[in-house]
Parts: structure tokens; C-alpha cells; sequence
């Protein structure tokens, strides 16, 4: 009698709520969507790296001197477009390097854009004052630009080539012959001026 | 020579009250008022290292964050509020500085967002079980399907003993 019974105890369980556990599935499974897109898409997002080719994101930069220099204004010419920051080292050790080589390439439809990245104008005004650089330089207002270039620190060079295309970038403090190199190159490809 | 000695210790005193004069009236015309460290503090703390993830300027140490809490000594000693330094901040780097947009919408949007999530959870969680309750409360058997199969085992179980039962009988 007593198997009987607990035989008949093991049939016996508490009714399921169907609806409720489908509920509780599909409330679950939505929540595990966004959590795995917001996770994707914040992936995609820190995996995007600063562009190497194609167009060169447009912008317009007003430097600390009032002028407005957009981009698209340049087309026809080399720019070289350096992102920097009074507070980084490697910066320092690339200014006059880069100021000499503006001296030698100002006449040769080269123009060189320097952009302050997260810096004070009064610390960037000084730094200018003190490694003598005279070509354009300006404050990223806002991180826009260093947005649109995706930039991951300073300093960060990228060549445009005539046609307004990205011909080369480098995350590292220039040399005079490399950033030479670099520019000639970019000189022999794209639309003659 | 006692003229000559009362006459330049006039000419000095009347230089020293002219200096102080003048001294006092630049300090005037200097808007600029001592900032402590704690107040310089206070605002660095609610701004992000332009540099470094997730830290904020008070607790870096990057030369970029000792150049950013001197602007805000400066702001601040400029006689802008603790507040208007912050706004300052956000419209020349962006809103990153602050950690969460300055937006409106986007800023209730980040906020609120985990909460809401949260709140569906908690919701969904609370329904299925207050369901649970009601209709799961009192034990019930199980699908009528069981039953036959329940009576088929006792059958089978008697028709086992039997079979025992007749092998130990003819082995006596």
C-alpha cells in the first residue's frame, strides 16, 4: 500500500503557469537582445579605428587667430593635419619638426592644419609661442573633429592628398625625412594643381 | 643738512603712501580672488580626464588633468561658479568632461534607461508569480493521461509479485 501511495504522490506535482513561463521566456529573451546590441554596438564602436583611406572627414576649423579654414577649401593642395596637445611629451618632440618642415613645403601647395586636442587656449597659445609655429593652428571645439577622425591619442598625423583623400596617417612623433617622404608622396598622386 | 634730511624723509613717505596707494588700487581693479584647492577640488570631481578612462580630475595625476584643474582655479578666481565652470568645460571639450550628455533628452534617456529595464524585470517577475499563486497554489493531479499509467504500473507491479510468489512455491 505504501508504494502504491508514493507512487501516486510522484504523479502528482503543481499545475505549471504556461502563459506565464512564456511570458517570463520572451521577457527574458528581449532583455538579453538589448543587452547583447547595446554590447555589440559599443564593441562596434571602440573597434572603429582612425580612417586610412578614402574621403578625409570634412571640417572647418576656426584657428587662434579668428581665421575659418574649411577643408573642402583646400582641395587641389596637400594637407597634413597633425592633432596635438600642450600636455603631451611626444608632441614636443615633434613641433620643430614639423615647423621646419612647413617652412620648406609652405610654397609648394602643402598646407599644414594643427588642432589642439582637449586643450586651453592659453596652454596651446603658449606651446605655439614656444616651438615658433606659424602655420594654422586651432582648438578642437568640443572633440568634434578628433571625432570624426576617431583619433585615439596625440600626437596623430594624416596626410590628405589633392583630390581630398586620406594618403597616409601616423600615430607617432614625426621625423623631418619621414614626414618629407610622406608628403612628397602624397605631391605625386591626385589631381595636379 | 637737517633741511635736506627732513626733505627726504618727506620725499619717502610721501612714496611709500603713493605706492600704497596705487598698490591698493590695482589690487581693486584685479578681479581675481584666491582659489583654495578644496574649491578647485570640488569641481574636478565632477569632470573626466580627457585622457584616461573613467577618472576624474581630481584623482589624476596626467599633465593634461594639472592643465585642466589650473583652468578651473582660473575660472573659478574669475568669480564663475562652481557651475558655470562645468558649462565652460562642456562647451569647449564636449560632454564627455562630464561623464553623461548635457542634453536633455539623452541625458534622461541614460538615466532612466537601467531603471526602466530594472523596473520591467522586477514587473514581469512579480506577475508570474502572483499568477503562479493563483493558479498553481493548491496541488492538483497531474494530466488525466498519467492516471492509466499509474494503475498500469500497480498492475504490473501485482503480476511481478505473482510471478515471484509462483517460482518460490515450485521450488519448495
Amino acid at each position: 500500500m505504501t508504494e502504491l501511495r508514493m507512487a501516486e504522490d510522484l504523479q502528482v506535482e503543481r499545475a505549471p503557469s504556461k502563459r506565464g513561463a512564456n511570458f517570463l521566456i520572451v521577457l527574458a529573451a528581449a532583455i538579453l537582445a538589448s543587452m547583447a546590441l547595446i554590447f555589440g554596438l559599443g564593441l562596434r564602436h571602440q573597434q572603429r579605428t582612425q580612417p586610412t583611406e578614402g574621403a578625409a572627414p570634412l571640417f572647418t576649423l576656426k584657428t587662434l587667430n579668428g581665421e575659418e579654414i574649411a577643408l573642402e577649401s583646400l582641395r587641389g593642395k596637400v594637407v597634413v593635419l597633425n592633432f596635438w596637445a600642450s600636455w603631451c611629451g611626444p608632441c614636443r618632440d615633434e613641433a620643430a619638426e614639423l615647423e621646419a618642415a612647413w617652412q620648406q613645403y609652405k610654397d609648394k601647395g602643402v598646407v599644414f592644419l594643427g588642432i589642439a586636442y582637449t586643450d586651453t587656449e592659453r596652454n596651446a597659445q603658449a606651446y605655439l609661442k614656444e616651438y615658433g609655429i606659424t602655420y594654422p593652428n586651432g582648438l578642437d571645439y568640443q572633440t568634434r573633429i578628433s571625432a570624426l577622425y576617431r583619433i585615439s591619442g596625440v600626437p596623430e598625423t594624416f596626410i590628405i592628398d589633392r583630390d581630398g583623400q586620406i594618403s597616409e596617417f601616423v600615430m607617432m612623433p614625426l621625423k623631418r625625412p619621414q614626414l618629407s617622404a610622406m608628403i612628397e608622396r602624397a605631391l605625386a598622386k591626385g589631381a595636379q594643381p | 643738512m637737517k633741511n635736506l634730511l627732513r626733505i627726504a624723509l618727506s620725499l619717502l613717505v610721501i612714496g611709500v603712501a603713493l605706492s600704497a596707494v596705487t598698490l591698493s588700487a590695482y589690487a581693486q581693479d584685479d578681479p581675481r580672488r584666491p582659489v583654495t584647492d578644496d574649491e578647485v577640488n570640488a569641481v574636478s570631481k565632477k569632470l573626466y580626464c580627457p585622457v584616461c578612462e573613467n577618472i576624474t580630475l581630481d584623482t589624476c595625476g596626467t599633465l593634461a588633468c594639472a592643465q585642466w584643474r589650473e583652468e578651473v582655479r582660473l575660472l573659478l578666481s574669475e568669480g564663475n561658479t562652481p557651475e558655470q565652470v562645468i558649462e565652460n568645460f562642456v562647451a569647449r571639450f564636449g560632454d564627455r568632461v562630464v561623464g553623461t550628455p548635457v542634453d536633455p533628452t539623452l541625458r534622461a534617456l541614460s538615466l532612466v534607461t537601467p531603471w526602466l529595464l530594472s523596473g520591467l524585470v522586477l514587473l514581469g517577475t512579480a506577475i508570474i508569480f502572483l499568477r503562479w499563486r493563483k493558479e498553481g497554489g493548491a496541488p492538483t493531479p497531474k494530466a488525466s493521461a498519467a492516471q492509466p499509467s499509474a494503475s498500469a504500473s500497480v498492475r504490473s507491479l501485482e503480476t511481478y509479485r505473482a510471478r515471484i510468489e509462483a517460482d518460490l512455491a515450485a521450488r519448495r
